[in-house]
């Protein structure tokens, strides 16, 4: 297909220097080695209260009575605020959420998990907080918890008496006000009639489970807010500052422009920093007591902010006597933890894909968020997809050995295809499965046989492919300044977390305006000053932020060329912008951009400035079919392939190829997009052999990072190869699409997959441990 | 109680009083020194890692009291031209970049007592220091430069000093 990938054309026979696909260093890449780069916490702040705040030691209890005279009583303690003293001044504003405002910034009443934030000491100093924290005295009446997803599933003791959508969402106020149920959302696919399965068919079906994990962004989370006359302002480690501010503002009753939300560059966060964290707490604070407060919490705490969804899922698929794969099922259930955040979210948008990415004549999903007495669990690096993708590449592969055929080859003829259109309705574009299966299995030597020694060590190969929607619908703006001398600033609310957004934004804008490296700053988002962005997450960005930065960068291209027409006394029609400015076809002359803009303004340090916005659309899925033909923007599609050996004395698996892939439209900046699919393969390996959040009765059992196992240097294979599949998207900007989660999505079952070719057994249950490995091991032995 | 010593951070003297329990991490971050950061407080990152006469202690850990006298150098105290520094930015050795101030500090610190540092050696020296972005790859990279670089550096001094005996 044609895409068009260069807007400014080339006056003379010089190729001109290009933005788009080249490899550019990060903007910050220098700054980061040293330790320059300054995040949230490193920013000098006015002078902050410090809070702490004491911690239920519950999973589900009523709270009798809160004594605080001794935390008071701790030098340098200011003050100690209840969940109680904060509803009676902010009334039911106090619960907040994504998807339902349930979850309160302090407990009213009831504790729901261990963790639970139950009162918050104010201190001169964090230790003197910490101390205070410590001495508030919580007496409980326990209540019966439930802990497990399943069990909540059928039943009580309930975690919420009555369900609380967010009056904001349309499509959750059927669900307001039911009770005596733990199920807070639930979303069912049906494609096509159920019928017998052929004759000659084969079906496999399994139980599968993945655990809750956390993401363990190095950066700690921190919050700090304090009222400036009668506005708030926040700067919080935040890849949602819009959102943010919108909440804050709900919670305060106050208007946006009263609200101020400062990001900063985060130390990673993967969906742990977004949405409402420690910012309602905060703003609470700050608001109510008229102060300044800070929020700092320890690893420790961090692990009880917010996980990844534990998801169980019972499925089933079926291939007819032709290797067609002709009917899948599968019932989900996302364990969401005490409270709902954007659960329901991640329940639909996983359920619409819990079947894969394959052409299925009848597929039945059943997707529920669940409440249990845990951490709430919420958006992670991936959206809930890679727990659905756990089932449906397991069921695929099994499939595929059921009747004797190469996993590969049986993906092959069963994946969708562009054009195709997917169980939930929507068609595919640019969205290459075929193209990543061939890649990773191309650069594994697939069809050639491997060396399988029959000793301890038993070599294996697996493959996986994944499928996710984008976040439909949503909106991302650009201001852009030009100034005189030619650099320019982005104003975006596009949070960099890694990702390299700063650089890939720098890198469109400059395409457009033939500017070369370094020239483009990105603003850090600021809502007093970079406009509304939906969300910095679901791997959004490049696609919607970069087509408002492109479409606010071909403006700026049009005003130049305007000015400098009427400069040459020429059409526009006849004026080009080059690496050297502005020049005109017909006459030859020309003027750099500093020149032009002197000529216009008649002054130096001016600015020119241009803006876009840019949003997508969806239709909203059918109640009872879940089905829509618009339900998203695009699809990310994603493969991967590992060959490895398992040592069957110890049950440890070594990786010695990975090899990642993912159809990203196009490379913005290919180096950026292979460090993505890498860094995202390698968190994915972590999921598949060691990585989860262990609880028993509700309390965290290894949450620090002396006991939570994260891939290190070791855990790294022995070669690792990422591959850019580019099939451009035809509303991406030069064709692009995002990449931040494409590859955490099929690594698990790749890897499960290998370890099944190389000793023969089958494991549905994450992650795969030694342990879990040797058990299953013997029992195949006995 | 509370002791006055001297920190002596990259090359400057501060006059610093110490309560028994402050931490060095905090310390140098009050000083400046941000580079230095907390990541899990147990010793367990890598991501607060500074040098302390050349070897590498994790500040989270560390009772500043203890550092009195002591040299230490810090992420954003290393020169401007710093041949690790500049080899961790072209392997594009970073993502989030929060914890990369560690890793480059470790570098140091290996390839200082072991200038000839293989992949095995630098892989064992960085087992305790977590990347959550998963930037391994370009970390090891970065090092396996830094030893090429000294070890062409070291030929040519010793080729100029045969050529010039």
């Amino acid at each position: 297909m044609s895409v068009d990938t260069r807007s400014a054309v080339s006056a003379g026979t010089e190729p001109e220097p290009r933005a788009v696909g080249e490899r550019w260093a990060r903007v910050d890449a220098r700054a980061k080695v040293r330790g320059e780069l300054h995040y949230a916490a490193d920013e000098a702040l006015r002078r902050c209260l410090d809070v702490v705040v004491t911690r239920s030691t519950r999973p589900h209890a009523a709270i009798e009575s809160i004594d605080v005279a001794r935390a008071t009583r701790v030098d340098g303690v200011v003050d100690v605020v209840t969940g109680a003293q904060l509803h009676e001044i902010l009334g039911d504003a106090i619960f907040t959420g994504p998807a339902f405002a349930d979850q309160p910034c302090l407990a009213v009443g009831k504790v729901r998990y261990v963790g639970e934030p139950v009162a918050a000491v104010i201190a001169r100093g964090h230790d003197a907080a910490r101390a205070g924290a410590e001495e508030v005295a919580v007496d409980y009446r326990e209540l019966a918890a439930i802990h497990d997803v399943d069990a909540a599933v059928l039943g009580a003791p309930f975690v919420h008496d009555e369900l609380r959508p967010s009056a904001v969402f349309g499509d959750l106020a059927h669900l307001r006000g039911i009770r005596d149920t733990n199920v807070n959302y639930e979303y069912v696919l049906r494609h096509g009639e159920p019928a017998e399965p052929p004759p000659g068919s084969t079906t496999v079906a399994h139980e599968f489970w993945c655990p809750p994990t956390h993401h363990v962004p190095i950066e700690l989370p921190f919050t700090a807010a304090w009222r400036d006359g009668d506005r708030l302002e926040i700067l919080s480690t935040t890849q949602t500052p819009s959102y943010v501010r919108q909440s804050v503002a709900d919670l305060l009753g106050i208007p946006l422009g009263r609200v101020r939300v400062r990001s900063a560059p985060l130390g990673g966060s993967f969906g742990a920093k977004m949405y409402d964290r420690l910012e309602p707490l905060a703003a609470a604070l700050a608001w109510t007591r008229r102060t300044a407060v800070r929020i700092a919490v320890s690893r420790e705490e961090a692990f009880l902010l917010t996980t990844r969804h534990g998801a169980a899922v019972t499925g089933s698929m079926t291939a007819d006597a032709d290797g067609n794969i002709v009917a899948a099922d599968a019932d989900v259930r996302y364990d969401t933890g005490a409270y709902a955040d954007v659960g329901p979210r991640i329940t639909a948008k996983s359920g619409m894909v819990a079947s894969g990415p394959y052409r299925i004549a009848q597929a039945h999903v059943r997707s529920r968020c669940v409440y249990t007495n845990k951490p709430s669990a919420g958006p992670f690096r991936g959206f809930g997809v890679p727990q659905v993708t756990w089932s449906h590449e397991t069921l695929v592969d099994e499939l595929a050995r059921a009747r004797g055929e190469d996993p590969a080859a049986f993906r092959r003829r069963n994946l969708l295809r562009e054009g195709d259109v997917s169980v939930v309705g929507t068609p595919m574009h640019s969205a290459d499965f075929v193209g990543c299966l061939d890649a990773v299995t191309a650069a594994l030597d697939w069809d050639s046989s491997i060396e399988r020694p029959t000793g301890r060590f038993r070599r294996g190969r697996g493959v996986a492919v994944g499928i996710k929607a984008v976040l439909t619908p949503t909106i991302s703006n650009a201001v852009l300044q030009l100034n005189q001398d030619a650099s320019a600033t982005l104003l975006i609310s596009t949070v960099d977390m890694g990702q390299g957004s700063d650089t890939i934004m720098a890198q469109i804008a400059a395409e457009s305006l033939c500017l070369p490296e370094g020239s483009v700053r990105v603003v850090t988002a600021d809502t007093d000053v970079t406009p509304y962005d939906t969300i910095t997450a679901g791997s959004r960005s490049t696609y919607h932020s970069g087509n408002a930065v492109r479409k606010a960068a071909d403006a700026m291209r049009d005003k130049l060329i305007d000015i400098a027409a009427a400069r040459f006394g020429v059409p526009a029609t006849d004026v080009k912008l080059t690496g050297d400015g502005l020049v005109s076809t017909q006459t030859q002359e020309s003027a750099s951009i500093p020149e032009l803009l002197h000529g216009h303004f008649g002054a130096r340090g001016t600015t020119l400035t241009s803006e876009a916005e840019f949003r997508t659309q969806w239709q909203p899925y059918d109640k009872k079919t879940g089905r829509s033909p618009q339900v998203t923007e695009h699809w990310f599609a994603g493969a991967a392939a590992a060959q490895l050996t398992v040592d069957t004395m110890t049950g440890r698996v070594h990786v010695e190829h990975l090899a990642v892939a993912g159809d990203v439209g196009r490379a913005i900046n290919p180096a950026l997009v292979e460090q993505q699919l890498t860094g995202a393969a390698i968190m994915g390996l972590g999921h598949a052999l060691f990585d989860q959040m262990v609880f028993d009765e509700g309390q965290i059992v290894n949450g620090t990072l002396l006991d939570y196992q994260l891939p290190s240097i070791h855990d790294v294979p022995d070669k690792v190869t990422p591959i850019v599949v580019e099939n451009p998207h035809r509303t991406g900007p030069y064709g692009a699409k995002g990449v931040g989660e494409t590859t955490i999505i099929p690594l698990a079952p790749a890897i499960a997959n290998a370890v099944r070719d190389a000793v023969g057994v089958r494991i549905t249950r994450l992650p795969l441990t030694s342990e879990r490995i040797l058990d299953a091991l013997s029992e195949e032995d006995s | 109680m509370t002791t006055d010593i001297e920190l002596q951070v990259n090359g400057e003297r501060w006059e610093v009083r110490v309560g028994d329990d402050d931490l060095l991490l905090d310390v140098l971050r009050e000083l400046g020194h941000t580079s230095v950061r907390e990541g899990c407080g147990v010793g367990a990152c890598g991501a607060c890692t500074v040098l302390a006469d050349g070897h590498s202690v994790s500040s989270c850990l560390a009772r500043a009291v203890r550092y009195d006298g002591v040299a230490i150098t810090t992420a954003d105290g290393l020169p401007e031209n710093d041949d690790v520094v500049e080899e961790f930015v072209a392997a594009r050795a970073m993502q989030c970049g929060y914890c990369i101030p560690g890793f480059v500090l470790m570098g140091h610190e290996l390839l200082a007592e072991n200038p000839d540092a293989t992949t095995a050696e630098i892989d064992a020296h960085l087992e305790g220091n977590i990347c959550r972005c998963g930037t391994y790859l370009e970390i090891r990279t970065a090092l396996q430069n830094v030893v090429a670089r000294r070890r062409a550096d070291r030929e040519d001094r010793e080729k100029t000093v045969k050529e010039s005996a």
